[in-house]
């Protein structure tokens, strides 16, 4: 009788970059596009390239932090009802520390601390969409102890274990009303782990050209002992009994291509080419412990394709201590018509993105980049007819300091 | 110096954070009607009639209601409703309150949410007429009133007796001895009016189980046929340049009440089933453990009682405490008032046809926008997501019928006005914004 309660129960997911990947890793590479794993120039090679960190020749300690800003509009087809986002600003952060155990060892060891997936996307109260989403909250740290062996002089290869950590709070409202007028409500929130491996091999057969390719696994986040908290009119209670609840994000692979070019000492240019394999997101399911007529095991299709994302970026040194940068990026969207959800209005897109980097001394290094996208994107999703228009507007300005040892 | 570099920063960061994206949206159009004066004329779902009774919320969440208020978006209108008190419990004519969802226990001792009473008697003091204070109205919509009846004169005059006197116009009629709802409607010298008439003749038969006389025909002149009484409606309406919209008559079968329970729904066990068979054996019918039909009374029937069979339908007014405990609808058959049989359902089907024709063919004659009441009422049978709410017309949780399983629900209200807002669009080159069906509420649970 309370079936079709179950529909709207149907869960999704996130993001505001190319699904719910966010390419916030690097700080010289985000002011090039995010191109760079055929150029190692800096600790963060630990994430693009494995196999180029032991071509970068310092030993060095980096961190870094991307505020980013996402704005999102919606406006709907029916209604020409407009709803606006409240998320909060975004914080993807890295670490990186990079050694070599004695001087001239061709052998590097690195750690690697990134958050390549996840943010918070929050809509204003009582918006339309709802009881599709009103928050969703997505954050996932990789840890990843590298290691990085020059082959020859011109050839390097490296490997990552990643181990993930991850957490994830999903709510929405429920359409049943109580005598006051409030709505139900639904919180699933859990947290899980993954496991996977970053692996890259560098070539540089001249001081001007070089190549990379890389590969970084799918890491299946398993989320275990997930709580799910209802708020419901009393009558109901039993009906949307709090509870555990499992459930697996698969966080796709990303296959490189790259191509590092120096045509002069002070100019370098990126080209990157990405394949992520966002097939493997092709349905997410929730498992309730405790399902009751009204609370069915749901599996809701994503149909996510495979993307590519080519970046292409340049830098330029003026001083020994000042490096700007440019760049552009253009990703595909693996969301494909009929799946466009609150959590990613997602659509192929032009990244422009700038930087600079400043050397305060030899061992302490600034550097700082901005990305700006536009995300425009129309649809009527196919599982809750929500119909409309998205717009989002993305700002990311990073930081990072580098401390040489 | 850095202090400046610091201020544009946060001057820059704050302007980003509190930047939002604009999309421009179509631009709202009346096209070629004028929405000014709206007089909607209907029944029960025009008069905003929910949950059995009459309410101030019912009515402020008719479809009339909310298409006038997307109108509003638009133009400036003003839509007056005879309101039944905001602080009131509300009431129907048969003296009761209307129903709310609450915790009722069956004969076998079990509880469970079920539509009950709000108190033990409406609030009769709404019957009071009050066009003097608040009239003209521009909605007409009469709950339980036949379209033949739309011109009778002193239809809210009680000493015009049944048929012809209606205590629902009564509360708001210009004049208790010779106003009828249609002469009301012209006084008002509308710009745009909206129809929803005939649903209610088909009605009355269907929930009386076709024990409430006949469906009247639908041709005949105004006041003997639907098709008459109809045009003349249109006729004084059209008169002086008015558009309108007319809806056509869903088939109501479809809903809840009719719908809920299934005429195989007598469940037996071992040892009923070997009591029934010993009473029912001798005049030829025999149940089976497990899923039987109902046994229902039939004046055809060789011994007047016989089993239901499939298309046949029990409504919702069937005790259900008795069927459950006291052998109704088996030992006792179903009385004529609580089943449709084949010919019932036969009539109801062909007369809706024959409505619709006439619906049809006056909305091409006189150009009306069209509005299809009848697939959205189809299409809740199976079902409708809208912004991942799923509504449809199971009985209560489907979340667009009231209680009274017959009635719209603000949701589903909200849902037939953007039909007609549609159908208006279309035939009118307007661009009407439509309403959001979730904005508006559903049934609400204790």
């Amino acid at each position: 009788m309370y079936k079709l309660f179950t529909l709207a129960l149907l869960l999704p997911f996130i993001g505001f970059n190319q699904g719910f990947q966010v390419n916030f890793q690097g700080q010289q590479q985000q002011g090039m596009g995010g191109a760079g794993a055929a150029l190692p120039q800096d600790a963060a090679i630990l994430f693009f390239n494995p196999g180029a960190a032991c071509f970068h020749h310092s030993n060095e300690i980096s961190v870094a932090v991307t505020p980013v800003i996402s704005k999102g509009t919606f406006l709907e087809d029916n209604t020409n009802e407009t709803a606006h986002t409240t998320s909060p600003v975004g914080t993807p952060f890295s670490a990186y520390g990079l050694f070599q155990i004695k001087e001239e060892s061709k052998l590097k060891l690195g750690m690697a601390i990134y958050t390549p997936f996840g943010s918070t996307v929050e809509w204003e109260d009582g918006w339309t969409g709802r009881f599709a989403l009103t928050r969703l909250k997505l954050l996932s740290i990789f840890f990843q102890p590298t290691v990085s062996y020059r082959l020859t002089k011109k050839l390097g290869i490296g490997a990552g274990f990643v181990y993930s950590y991850g957490n994830v709070n999903l709510q929405k409202d429920l359409p049943l009303q109580d005598a006051e007028g409030n709505y139900g409500h639904a919180e699933l929130s859990g947290s899980g782990n993954g496991f996977g491996y970053n692996v890259g091999l560098y070539f540089e057969p001249t001081r001007h050209l070089n190549f990379a390719i890389t590969y970084r696994s799918q890491v299946n986040m398993k989320l275990k002992n997930g709580e799910a908290d209802f708020t419901v009119p009393e009558s109901l209670n039993d009906k949307f009994p709090d509870g555990k609840f499992t459930s697996s994000i698969p966080l796709p692979s990303v296959f490189t291509f790259a191509l590092g070019i120096k045509p002069s000492e002070k100019l370098a240019i990126a080209l990157d080419a990405n394949y992520v394999n966002w097939k493997a997101y092709d349905t997410l399911a929730f498992d309730y412990e405790n399902n009751t007529s009204s609370l069915l095991d749901t599996k809701s299709a994503r149909n996510y394709e495979g993307s590519i994302a080519v970046r292409l970026g340049a830098q330029y040194k003026f001083t020994p201590q000042i490096t700007a940068r440019l760049g552009l990026a253009y990703a595909i969207s693996p969301v494909q018509k009929g799946y466009v959800t609150p959590e990613t209005p997602d659509n192929n897109r032009l990244n422009y993105t700038c930087g600079i980097g400043y050397s305060i001394s030899d061992k302490l290094v600034l550097d700082a980049s901005f990305l700006f996208t536009q995300v425009k994107r129309e649809d009527t999703n196919l599982e809750t007819n929500l119909s409309g228009k998205f717009k989002t507007l993305v700002f990311a300005p990073g930081l990072a300091v580098t401390y040489k040892l | 110096m850095k202090y400046t570099y610091t201020s544009i920063a946060l001057v820059l960061f704050t302007a980003l954070v509190s930047c939002k994206p604009k999309i421009e949206a179509t631009e709202a159009s009346m096209g070629d009607i004028d929405g000014s004066r709206y007089i909607a004329i209907g029944t029960n779902n025009t008069s905003g009639f929910s949950n059995d009774g009459l309410t101030f919320s019912g009515q402020d969440n008719c479809y009339a209601a909310i298409i006038a208020k997307q109108f509003s978006a638009v133009s400036t209108i003003d839509f007056k409703q005879p309101f039944v008190s905001a602080g009131s419990i509300g009431f129907n004519i048969e003296g009761k309150s209307p129903l709310k969802l609450g915790n009722k226990t069956d004969c076998k001792g079990v509880t469970s949410l079920s539509p009950v009473r709000i108190a033990g008697a409406g609030d009769m003091t709404q019957l009071m007429n009050q066009y003097a204070g608040y009239g003209p109205f521009n909605n007409m919509g009469v709950p339980g009133m036949s379209a033949l009846s739309i011109n009778v004169s002193g239809y809210g005059n009680p000493a015009n007796g049944a048929g012809n006197f209606n205590p629902y116009f009564a509360r708001f009629t210009s004049n208790e001895a010779n106003a009828s709802v249609l002469s009301d409607a012209v006084a008002s010298s509308p710009t745009f009016f909206t129809l929803m008439l005939g649903d209610d003749d088909i009605l009355s038969f269907a929930k009386s189980g076709g024990t409430n006389g006949a469906i009247p025909a639908a041709n005949g002149a105004a006041g003997v046929g639907f098709s008459g009484s109809l045009e003349e409606v249109i006729i004084s309406l059209t008169a002086n340049g008015a558009k309108g919209a007319i809806a056509n008559i869903p088939d109501v079968k479809e809903y809840p009440y009719f719908t809920t329970i299934p005429y195989n729904g007598l469940t037996v066990d071992a040892a009923n089933a070997v009591t029934l068979n010993q009473i029912f054996n001798p005049v030829g019918i025999s149940f089976v453990v497990g899923v039987n039909a109902f046994v229902m009374e039939d004046p055809t029937a060789p011994f007047g009682v016989r089993q239901m069979v499939e298309g046949e339908l029990v409504l919702l007014s069937a005790p259900l405490d008795s069927v459950k405990c006291n052998g109704t609808g088996s030992v006792f058959p179903f009385r004529n008032e609580f089943v449709l049989d084949l010919d019932e359902v036969a009539e109801i089907n062909t007369k809706i046809s024959e409505y619709n024709s006439v619906i049809t063919s006056l909305s091409q004659t006189y150009g009306l926008a069209l509005v299809d009441a009848k697939t959205l009422v189809h299409r809740l049978k199976s079902g409708i997501v809208y912004n991942g709410v799923a509504m449809s017309s199971a009985f209560v949780t489907g979340g667009a019928y009231s209680l009274d399983g017959i009635q719209l629900n603000p949701n589903g209200q909200a849902l037939l006005a953007n039909s007609f807002i549609e159908a208006i669009n279309l035939r009118f080159n307007a661009a009407i914004p439509y309403a959001n069906p979730i904005k508006y509420s559903g049934n609400i649970f204790p």
